[in-house]
Order: C-alpha cells, then structure tokens, then sequence
C-alpha cells in the first residue's frame, strides 16, 4: 500500500461509526433515517402529552406556585368527572358537533353533486363557496358577530323587517339560548361545509365511470344509482372528511368566544371553553390538564366508532 | 459657494448643534445623580385599554425628555388583561417591567411573589424626587390596593366606587328631580321608579341599560347582593368568619330578583349585554340610566368631544340602597406594580414616582384620570374638570371596603359562578332561589379546592374587612 493510499483512507474512529450506523448495518441504519423525524414528533407530540399526563396526577395551580406540589393521583380526573359543569359542555359540545357536522356533510354533498354537472359559471361558483374556508376563524367569527350586533347588525336589521310584519321584535340571535345555540351552528356550516364540499367533489371525481354506464343501460333510477353506487364508492372520502370535521368542531373555539363567549347562561359553554376556563383563567393547570387528556380520549373513542363503522359497512356492501 | 461647500457646511452643522444644544433634561435638570445614572435605559409597561391609562400616557413624552428614560407601553383590551400579565409573570422573563394591577389581583401576584415591595423604593432619595409625600395618598386607597401581608407591592392611579349614572334633563321632562350623591332617598324602589317614569322604548329611550352579561354579575350585580343585606349581616354577605360560602340565603334571593326585574327596562336582545354595550346605548341618548365605575365617568359619558349627546346632561350617584339601607362599599382602584423580574426597575421606579407625583395626578385630572392623593381631591383642577369626584372624597376615606371582592385567588372562580348561575335567572332557565343554591355549592366547592376547609389549618389569611381600621394607617407606615 502506497502512501498516498493510507492518506485517503478515513480515520479508524470514522469507519468504526460507519460500520455502526451506516447502510451496512440493516437494524440501525433505518433507525438513523427516521431519527430527525422521531425527535421532532417526540418534542412536539409525545412529550406535551406525557408531561399534561404528569402534570394531570399533581395539584398544580399556576397562580399558586407558593403551594407544594404533590401527587394526587387520579383526583383530578375525578373532580372533573364531578363536576356537573364537565357534563353541561360535554352535552354541548356532542350536539354541537353532530348537527354541525351532518348539516354540513350533506350540504356539502349536495353541492359536489351540483357542480359535478357540466353548468355555465362553475367554476367561478366554486371559487366563490370556497371564501368562508379561506377566511380564518377569528376574523369569521367577528364577522358574524358584528352581523347579529343587537340593534345594529345586518342580520339583527333584516330579521328585523321580517319579524316586525308579524309584530314581534327584534330576533336575539346570541341573547336566546337555543337560538344563540343554533346561531353558532349556521355560522360554522357557513365556514365548513366548503371543506366537505371539496372532499366530496374529490371523492367524486375518482369514481370510475363504468358502473354509470352499466346503470344507465339496466335503467336504474337516478335515486338507485345515488344509493347504491354513488354512496359505497364515496364511502373512503366520507370517512375522512366526517372523522376530520367531527374532531374539528369538537374543538371548535374561536367562533364561540368571539360570538358568545360560552353564553348567555352556559348554553353554549363547550368542553373547550370550559377547558380554557379552567387553565387560563383559574390557571388549575392539573385540573385543565385532566380535562384535555379527557377530551383527547373521547375524540380518539369517536374517530375509532367511526373508522369501525364504515369499514363494517364498505366491507359488507364488497 | 459651491454646493460641495455647502454640502458641507450643513453637515458639520448637523452634526454640531446636537452637541451644542443640550437636551430638554439637561436645561432644567432637577434629578438627583441616580436618577441621572438612568438615562438612555428603557422600561415597559402592559396596561390594559382604559382611559384613565390614556389620560397618564400623554405624559410620557414629557417623562422621557425629563429623564431620558424610554417607556414603551403594550396595550391590550381588559378582558384579556389578566390572562397575559400572569403567564407573562409565571414565565418569569422580566419582558415588562411594570404592570397595571387591578385592587382583586394584588393577594394573587403578590403572595405568588410576582411583585416587588416599593417601600424600599419610596425611601430611596436618589430614585424618589423631593416632595413625592406617600403619605399624601389617601390611606386607605393605598393599603387597599397596595398593600398585602404588611408589604406595600403597588402604587395606585384613581381609585373610586361604582355607582350609576342618569339623565337629569330625562328626569326633569318626566317631572322629578334626581337626589344628590350618598342621599339616602336613592335607593331600590326609587331606581326602580324613576327608571318606569322615564322608559318609553318607543321613542328610543329604556329605563335602565344594565349589564346583565355572564362575565359582568361578580361586578354589576354585586352591589345588589350588598344593598339587599340587613345591617347586622354586613361582613358576611357571602362568606363567613370560618370562609364558608353563606350565599344561599332570602336577601341573596331578592338582590337576583330585584337585579332581574331591570330586565323589563331592556330589549329582548340584551342577556349578553355587557359594560361595552350598556355604555353605548346610554352615550347614544338611548337609556336614562345605567351601570358606572367612577374612573371612566370622564372618559365614558363627560367627554363633550366624544359624548355630545349626554355630556354634561348626567348626575352620578351611588349604587342604590337596599330595602335596609345598606350601600355597597365598593372599591376599585388601578396600580402600578413592578415585576420582581424586570432588570431595570429603578428606571421603572423613577416612572411610577413621577407619574404618581402629586403634579402630574393633578394635571392628569384634566385628562380624565382620577385622583388617588388628598392634594388632588382638594385642587381646583379636579374640581373644575372632575367635579363628580368631589362627593367621593369621604366615602374613599371612611367607608369603602377594599375586600368588598373578598382579595382571594379564588375570587375569580366566584365571580364566574355568580355569573354562570345568574345569567341563568336573567334568560329564564332557573328562578332566583335555584340559582343561589347553585352559587353556594360550586362556591363552596371552590373553596375546599383553595384548601379553606383543612382541619386544623392555621395560616389562612385574614378577613381584613371585618375591621376596615386596618387599612387606614399611615402609608408610609407599611412596610
């Protein structure tokens, strides 16, 4: 071996390292590949939760901090389970969730169905539908807020013209509670159904044409073939677009503190804002903790219902 | 001259007349040498969007030139205020050097150590000017919001009752006039008259524009809960000597009911109305009467610029007195505290001695911020610019009660629960006894969660309002 040969050989500590981690080594090497993405995922992902999960089994109040910390156990899980104010936002967040959700989906079909047909001025439509989706949802929330202003609102003025016929006032759209409820839901399919209305057309457009045709030649009403074609094959596109729009207005927040902060009363305090109640305002942060680990278990036992659901079904219908 | 001269001529100008000319602070230079030290330092400051914090922020420009200290101010709306200051303290950075402490959350930031003691600083003479007087506040107003564990923590801007204010040229059309401020003639049932005198939607005036809002009741409602108390049940209004919550009893019951009955003065749309919406209404000539806060009467309904339609058409009285003569002790008060991280609090302190110096309270008057100093109350520019305040003068002295919101961390739970179960009431989901049943659970709850009912506890704190004399040393006599 010449000289110039042992200079271009790598140090034996590089080689050795080489040997361990490099593409020769079958076990670790893929191991070494995902190591960036696994570290990121940990810091972003597993280790917030372990920590709410720490955190949850202490008495931790963030104002207080002149108070030692110790464990507790399962003591917040139970005090939040307790709390009758827990079941209220529970119940309002469920029916929240599914009326939005199913308004939304169905509207949302709807229009995929609509625009599906080859009219003059789709296109520009479909821009159009889509704005509400665009919009953040803050700036959504202030915008409706301000629609339904008591006395001084687009909304409130219209309705207005409209009630004053039959001789009855001005409509209290976030002052009622089950019209406040309702109020919040018409402002959430306005913003949502475009993103369902997107997810369908995509899920229509990739169904193959050949059972159309095979229909049409048997003479299937268009109603029959909806239901036994159009609804199956759509099925994977509904199951993403209901499991990622379910877990999104069971979160839903900005519209609702903006537009009614929770109220009047509590009829429309959801498990979120009953969340942030808790951690920013009384700064319970083992009990706010609990209750978002919660809230996490249910929308993982929802997306799961869900998933089980419509598999069974596409598998029968196969 | 070739303009390559002339080019240079201004440069050198420009750059020799800074030198020559000294700065605004150096001309009439009445700092000490510490204070001198201080300069091309920088404090911040987050404050809530009020107008009393308006009117002081037109003097620091003035401030900045007299010392050569910058002060940068971060405004952000109130009812955010509290969430940000305390993750801002909680996290420890020292970003803000000053706060705006609100009187119900010293016990919070003070016994959490997020507060610096100012005795040391009020006693320092190279950080305090000549004449700055602590002991010209009045005594009460700065023990009560100041003042925690024996130890002075903030220095406060106006500090005043919340009381109501109407229409006294409505009242005149309707053929009566309305009582002075503190007269016991002024209480429930005359509000509740005079308010139906005047009510006549129809031609765009309510009776009553009330803040009836889920997040308001532990402010608008309370001096309810206190007026409808019989004299011998005041200290106990809704905790006892032990802390248990006492809320669930037939005074509670009638304050709800009483409150409730405003409604028929309100449009249909009102159940979240809160001070925002009230105010408008009323500065639009919409309602004869509603809710105040002393501090904002300048800025809310006295302004001529602002509020042509009521500006000085108003009288400001107390709120009412209950059917046993009782009136609310309210207490409100802002104040600057300095946080125990910031990293140049003797810049901060040289801004709270000035700012809360008897001249700059004084001229600040004229701008809309109250007084907190006798020698304010006593001047002619308060009474020429604030005269509202004048009858204050005494109440502020002898019968506000600084733990009318008993100053616990608990109180901002309470405080919920009083608006969660009475909002309830106001929209008709439950009667007024339920809802105080509610209370005096949920509060409770809160209470044994805050560790009050541990057997055998002994370092509980005091329940300083059983005995107001307290808070009426001195103040330079704290700590």
């Amino acid at each position: 071996m010449s000289n110039a040969e042992i200079s271009h050989r790598p140090p034996a500590r590089r080689r050795g390292l080489a040997k361990r981690f490099g593409p020769s080594n079958r076990r670790v090497f893929p191991w070494v590949l995902m190591a960036p993405t696994l570290i990121i995922l940990f810091a972003i992902g597993i280790y917030p939760f372990l920590y709410a999960l720490w955190i949850a089994g202490q008495n931790v109040i963030l104002s207080k901090p002149f108070i030692p910390r110790f464990f507790v156990g399962l003591y917040q899980y139970q005090s939040v389970i307790q709390d009758p104010a827990f079941w209220h936002a529970f119940r309002t967040t469920i029916w929240f969730t599914l009326q939005a959700v199913f308004i939304e989906f169905w509207l949302g079909l709807g229009l995929a169905l609509l625009f599906q047909r080859k009219l003059r001025g789709v296109s520009v439509m479909q821009l159009l539908i889509l704005i509400p989706m665009i919009l953040p949802p803050l700036v959504a929330a202030l915008i409706w807020r301000y629609m339904f202003y008591p006395g001084a609102g687009l909304m409130t003025y219209y309705s207005s013209a409209v009630t004053s016929w039959f001789g009855l006032g001005e409509v209290p759209f976030l002052s009622h509670p089950a019209i406040a409820f309702q109020t919040l839901i018409f402002v959430d399919v306005w913003e949502w159904t475009p993103f369902m209305f997107l997810m369908m057309a995509a899920g229509l457009a990739s169904i193959p044409r050949q059972p159309y045709e095979a229909a049409e030649i048997d003479g299937a009403s268009s109603w029959r073939v909806f239901w036994t074609i159009t609804m199956p094959l759509l099925r994977p596109a509904i199951l993403i677009a209901v499991v990622i729009r379910t877990m999104d207005a069971f979160r839903t927040y900005e519209l609702i503190v903006i537009m009614t902060r929770g109220g009047p009363g509590n009829a429309t305090t959801t498990l979120n804002l009953y969340l942030t109640k808790t951690g920013l305002e009384f700064f319970d942060a083992s009990k706010a903790a609990a209750i978002s680990l919660i809230m996490m278990m249910i929308i993982i036992v929802m997306s799961f219902v869900f998933i089980r659901v419509f598999r069974s079904r596409t598998e029968a219908a196969e | 001259m070739k303009l390559k001269d002339f080019g240079r001529a201004v440069l050198t100008a420009a750059t020799i007349i800074p030198l020559a000319v000294p700065p605004a602070y150096a001309q009439d230079d009445t700092r000490t040498e510490a204070q001198k030290a201080l300069a091309g330092t920088e404090v911040r400051f987050l404050q809530p969007s009020m107008p009393q914090f308006a009117a002081l922020g037109k003097f620091i420009p003035e401030f900045e030139e007299k010392y050569g200290i910058k002060v940068i101010v971060d405004e952000i709306p109130f009812d955010q205020y509290r969430q940000k200051s305390l993750v801002e303290m909680q996290q420890g950075t020292g970003a803000y050097d000053l706060y705006a402490v609100d009187v119900m959350w010293l016990a919070e930031y003070a016994a959490a150590g997020f507060l610096d003691p100012l005795m040391p600083y009020v006693k320092n003479e190279g950080l305090t000017d000549a004449g700055y007087d602590i002991d010209d506040f009045l005594p009460r107003v700065i023990s009560g919001t100041g003042v925690f564990n024996d130890t002075l923590y903030t220095i406060p801007l106006g500090a005043g009752p919340v009381g109501t204010t109407f229409r006294a040229d409505l009242a005149e059309q309707a053929g009566f006039k309305l009582p002075d401020r503190f007269s016991p003639e002024f209480n429930t049932d005359y509000m509740y008259d005079a308010a139906k005198k005047v009510h006549n939607p129809e031609s765009g005036v309510i009776g009553f524009a009330n803040v009836p809002g889920r997040w308001f009741w532990g402010v608008t409602w309370l001096q309810y809960l206190y007026a409808f108390q019989k004299p011998e049940n005041v200290g106990n209004e809704y905790l006892d000597k032990d802390w248990k919550i006492t809320i669930n009893n037939p005074d509670t019951v009638a304050s709800i009911d009483y409150f409730v009955k405003l409604k028929e003065f309100m449009p249909a749309d009102s159940a979240n109305w809160g001070i925002g919406e009230a105010t408008a209404v009323y500065q639009a000539g919409g309602a004869f009467g509603t809710w105040n806060y002393q501090d904002f009467i300048n800025g809310f309904f006295e302004d001529p610029a602002a509020q042509a339609t009521v500006a000085g058409k108003n009288v400001h009285l107390h709120t009412p007195a209950g059917p046993h003569g009782v009136i609310d002790p309210w207490f409100g008060a802002w104040s600057f505290g300095m946080s125990k991280d910031s990293k140049n609090k003797e810049a901060a302190w040289v801004f709270v001695q000035w700012v809360t110096s008897k001249e700059i309270q004084e001229r600040a008057t004229e701008f809309g911020a109250g007084p907190s100093r006798h020698s304010t109350y006593k001047s002619e520019t308060l009474a020429k610019f604030q005269p509202w305040w004048i009858p204050v003068y005494d109440f502020m002295l002898t019968t506000t009660n600084p733990d009318e919101r008993a100053r616990i961390p608990e109180w901002a739970e309470i405080s919920d629960i009083m608006g969660q179960e009475g909002s309830r009431v106001w929209i008709g989901e439950i009667d007024a006894a339920t809802a105080a049943a509610n209370m005096e659970t949920a509060m409770t709850e809160a209470m044994k969660r805050g560790g009050y009912y541990i057997p055998g506890r002994t370092d509980l704190p005091k329940q300083l309002w059983r005995d107001l004399t307290y808070y009426d040393r001195l103040p330079s006599e704290w700590n």
